[in-house]
């Protein structure tokens, strides 16, 4: 147990837990910042919607680490190349929920909408976007937990992040440092699912939380 | 006033059109109804008004001016249109879906709460009870009055009525027909109301439009004239056999001339009744003629089933002429 604590107080522990926090942020962004527009883009065309679903769905089944071997003869090493794979990884989850459910709000809604003089700009902003919320939520949270426990393997093409750790361990074959590692990934993907979930909650606009209430009835 | 000229629409990809050189003209504080077999085009005819849809040929004035002299939403905004399956938003309460149009007019708060509180009073719907519930807590019925509330919202002077009863049952569809006949009378506004029911179009319209397959406009008139004169087999067979019973039903007992007042142990007939109810009351009870008398129950005169069939032989009669 000491040992753990001495693991914890290791000055490459917090940087690599540094690091390891930033590569998933800034991946989340710039996935999100890709993946919803890119969603939205398609939306009006649902046969467009189903064809990004259908590719977003075969690129979620490659393994994360078959996009780091992809991505390292093309980049390179270090922290940007991690910081694509990492990218590539969280699009999938998200533009898949994001098109879905942008697809799934009635077109009645949605005619009614525009029945009214709403603009195109109004009916996304003002309709069709907090329907589809709690479902776009859910994608950037698998999206997050995933990015997350993968940021983990950045270590193999330099990229760092508590995956240095856990290789570190390996090497000097060091139970404490490879556990105290692996627990830290653990804890951190289960702090980001349970606080993307609060997130989800919060953008579950009451309405929507009544109507699927009176579904479940 | 609505004037349709010479409106016509074909689909792209499509060599016939689904509607068809349609011209005529809805006047001011009326409901014109469009009432028509499936598939006939009055969806859309009614959105070539809002301009959901473009028309083909032809064009559609609304008080002189052509509806393309203002962009499509801004139009739309000036034009009350409840649509046939509803469409409230699931995810705004009762209060802000009838706000939309208000809102995207920029009324000012106070403004929009107090037109609020007064639309749901209008359409039957305890202000307080409703006013924040969201649209998955209120029955089909309840939903529909909402749309139409909506609907009214920006106080429009046209609107726009897609079978704006058809998801209700039937006694809560006479009921919310009847409020919307005495609501009319007090908002005047031009209408044009869709149903494939000609028993609706004949209570709801001053004036019905009947089309019949491809877009092709069969009969306009009113629905009286149209019951006692249909202009072709297509409309006679629309409106039914029994067309003459229906126009009968448009008859109150008070617009009858009556006999004298005629010796008691004739079965009462209120004077607000209308001729096929009275005349079904007298087969009924077996008897030549009843005694009519008013809600105060104060006796008003006789009529008998001779009248009533002089009246609706008149109506045959000027169909032969
Ligand atoms: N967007 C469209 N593209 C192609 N054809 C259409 C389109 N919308 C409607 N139609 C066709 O045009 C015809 C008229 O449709 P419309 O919806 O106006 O009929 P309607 O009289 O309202 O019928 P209903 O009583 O069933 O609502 C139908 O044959 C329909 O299939
Ligand atoms: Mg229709």
């Amino acid at each position: 147990m000491n040992s753990l604590l001495e693991v914890f107080q290791r000055p490459d522990f917090l940087s690599q837990l540094v690091v390891h926090v930033e590569l998933s942020v800034v991946a989340l962004l710039i996935g999100v910042a890709i993946a919803l527009p890119a969603a939205i883009a398609v939306s009006r065309s649902p046969l467009a919607s189903t064809i990004v679903i259908n590719i977003a769905n075969t690129g979620r089944a490659v393994p994360s680490l078959a996009i780091l071997a992809l991505v390292f003869p093309l980049l390179g090493f270090g922290f940007a190349p991690s910081l694509v794979a990492l990218v590539l990884l969280a699009i999938p989850p998200i533009l898949i929920n994001a098109s879905t459910g942008l697809m799934q709000v009635s077109p009645q809604v949605i005619d009614a909408a525009r029945g009214m003089g709403l603009s195109d700009g109004q009916i996304l902003g003002r309709i069709k976007l907090p329907i589809a919320a709690p479902v776009i939520f859910a994608g950037i949270r698998t999206s997050a937990v995933q990015v997350v426990a993968s940021a983990t393997l950045a270590t193999f093409i330099g990229g760092g992040g508590l995956g240095e750790l856990i290789v570190l361990g390996f090497q000097r074959n060091d139970l404490a440092i490879q556990i105290g590692g692996s627990l830290t990934v653990a804890m951190l993907a289960i702090i980001t699912e349970v606080s993307f979930g609060a997130l989800e909650r919060t953008f579950t606009p009451k309405g929507l939380r009544i109507a699927r209430k009176h579904r479940g009835k | 006033m609505i004037e349709f000229r010479g409106v016509s629409k074909t689909y792209p990809g499509s060599s016939r059109p689904v509607v068809n050189d349609l011209s005529f003209e809805v006047f001011d504080g009326e409901i014109c109804v469009l009432v028509g077999p499936s598939g006939c085009g009055k969806t859309t005819s009614m959105r070539m008004v809002n301009r959901l849809i473009e028309p083909s040929a032809g064009e559609i004035l609304i008080d002189g001016e052509p509806n393309t002299a203002m962009s499509g939403t801004k139009l739309r905004r000036h034009i009350g249109y409840a649509i046939q399956q509803i469409g409230l938003f699931p995810h705004r309460t009762i209060a802000d879906n009838i706000a939309t149009v208000p809102q995207l007019l920029e009324w000012d708060k106070g403004r929009i709460s107090a037109r609020v509180e007064e639309l749901l009073n209008l359409v039957g719907l305890d202000p307080d009870q409703y006013r924040d519930r969201y649209p998955a807590e209120l029955s089909g019925g309840q939903q529909q009055r909402v749309g139409v509330a909506r609907a009214l919202a920006a106080d429009p002077p046209v609107m726009l009525m897609d079978e704006p009863f058809g998801a209700v049952d039937p006694i809560n569809r006479h009921r919310l027909q009847d409020e919307f006949l005495r609501i009319q009378g007090e908002i005047k506004k031009t209408i044009i109301f869709v149903t494939h029911d000609i028993d609706e179009a004949i209570k709801m319209g001053d004036r019905i439009a009947i089309l019949q397959e491809g877009g092709i406009l069969a009969q306009y008139d009113t629905p009286e004239n149209i019951l006692a004169s249909p202009n072709s087999e297509f409309v006679s067979s629309f409106v039914g056999a029994d067309r003459v019973l229906k126009r009968l039903s448009l008859l109150r007992v008070s617009d009858v001339e009556l006999g004298p007042p005629n010796g008691d142990g004739l079965p009462r007939l209120s004077e607000r009744m209308n001729l096929k109810d009275a005349l079904s009351e007298l087969i009924g009870a077996g008897v030549e003629r009843g005694s009519v008398v008013s809600d105060k129950d104060a006796v008003r005169g006789t009529l008998s089933i001779e009248t009533i069939q002089r009246l609706s032989h008149g109506a045959e009669q000027a169909r032969g002429e």
